[in-house]
């Protein structure tokens, strides 16, 4: 890895982003045929994208429409003599 | 969606507090997502983003009409979130992580590599264990990686929620991707 050329980790990315050209998607592509090192790396960055992406998705309290409403100034004027 | 969104706000604009009512309900759980995976407390998280939505609707004459809502609300939320953070900082390593994760953060101090090979870890643990790990990227890194993997967004909107150029926001994604790598590896 410490050898090859810095340029293979900014394909990954670019690859990540779904930005890459098709030139450097085959130096990518050959590049991680041939060394190990690259292939574990660019394993390693898909794998915790798709760790990140697994955290399931959280939602809002229920009553959390209810209290934004409850908390909104009457009339925008008024807020500071209000509170 | 839009042309909805556009319509409401005009009756908020009037002074309708019920059409405001309809915008939360539909940008509820988003904001509060992004809220909750910046913040890493349920509690913070709901705090903030009743705020973002006060503040929309306090300054909602400074809304552009013709952009996209969800973009100037992202961007109320996530520097409401950052400024959370900010102030926080000093303290935030030593306490907010162990709060209500009893044990996780000496659990996840621990190399990976340290674990038993036959440790089972349980899909609430695991989902404890990456949230945290997102916990401990700055939080300009912080930011772009839950924009992205957790909220989804287009790098375009990422960039015109946080006011930075698009190359800035790759970097930025790029570094964050980099490392979670480092941090997620041996899970």
């Amino acid at each position: 890895m410490n050898r090859c050329p810095e340029i293979i980790t900014e394909y990954m990315h670019e690859y990540l982003d779904g930005e890459i050209l098709p030139e450097h998607k085959n130096i990518l592509t050959v590049h991680l045929k041939f060394c190990a090192d690259c292939r574990q790396h660019f394993q390693e960055l898909e794998k915790s994208i798709a760790l990140v992406k697994s955290i399931s998705h959280v939602q809002a309290p229920t009553d959390f429409t209810q209290k934004v409403l409850m908390n909104l100034p009457k009339e925008k004027k008024k807020v500071s003599v209000k509170r | 969606m839009d042309e909805f969104v556009k319509s409401r706000i005009k009756q908020v604009r009037k002074g309708d507090q019920n059409a405001f009512g309809e915008i939360v309900e539909l940008y509820k759980d988003k904001v509060f997502q992004l809220c909750f995976r910046m913040l890493g407390n349920s509690h913070e998280a709901e705090d903030i983003s009743q705020e973002a939505f006060i503040r929309a609707y306090i300054n909602i004459e400074r809304y552009n009409i013709d952009r996209k809502f969800s973009t100037w609300l992202y961007r109320i939320a996530t520097n409401l979130c950052i400024d959370r953070i900010r102030k926080k900082k000093p303290d935030y390593y030593l306490d907010a992580e162990v709060a209500g994760t009893e044990g996780l953060t000496l659990y996840s101090q621990i190399p990976a590599s340290q674990l038993a090979p036959d440790e089972e870890v349980s899909k609430i643990e695991l989902q404890e264990i990456i949230q945290n790990e997102i916990l401990k990227l700055p939080e300009k890194y912080r930011a772009v990686i839950v924009l992205k993997y957790i909220e989804e967004l287009p790098l375009l909107e990422i960039s015109k929620i946080l006011d930075l150029p698009i190359g800035t926001v790759k970097t930025r994604i790029h570094r964050g991707r980099e490392a979670l790598r480092k941090q997620l590896r041996h899970i």
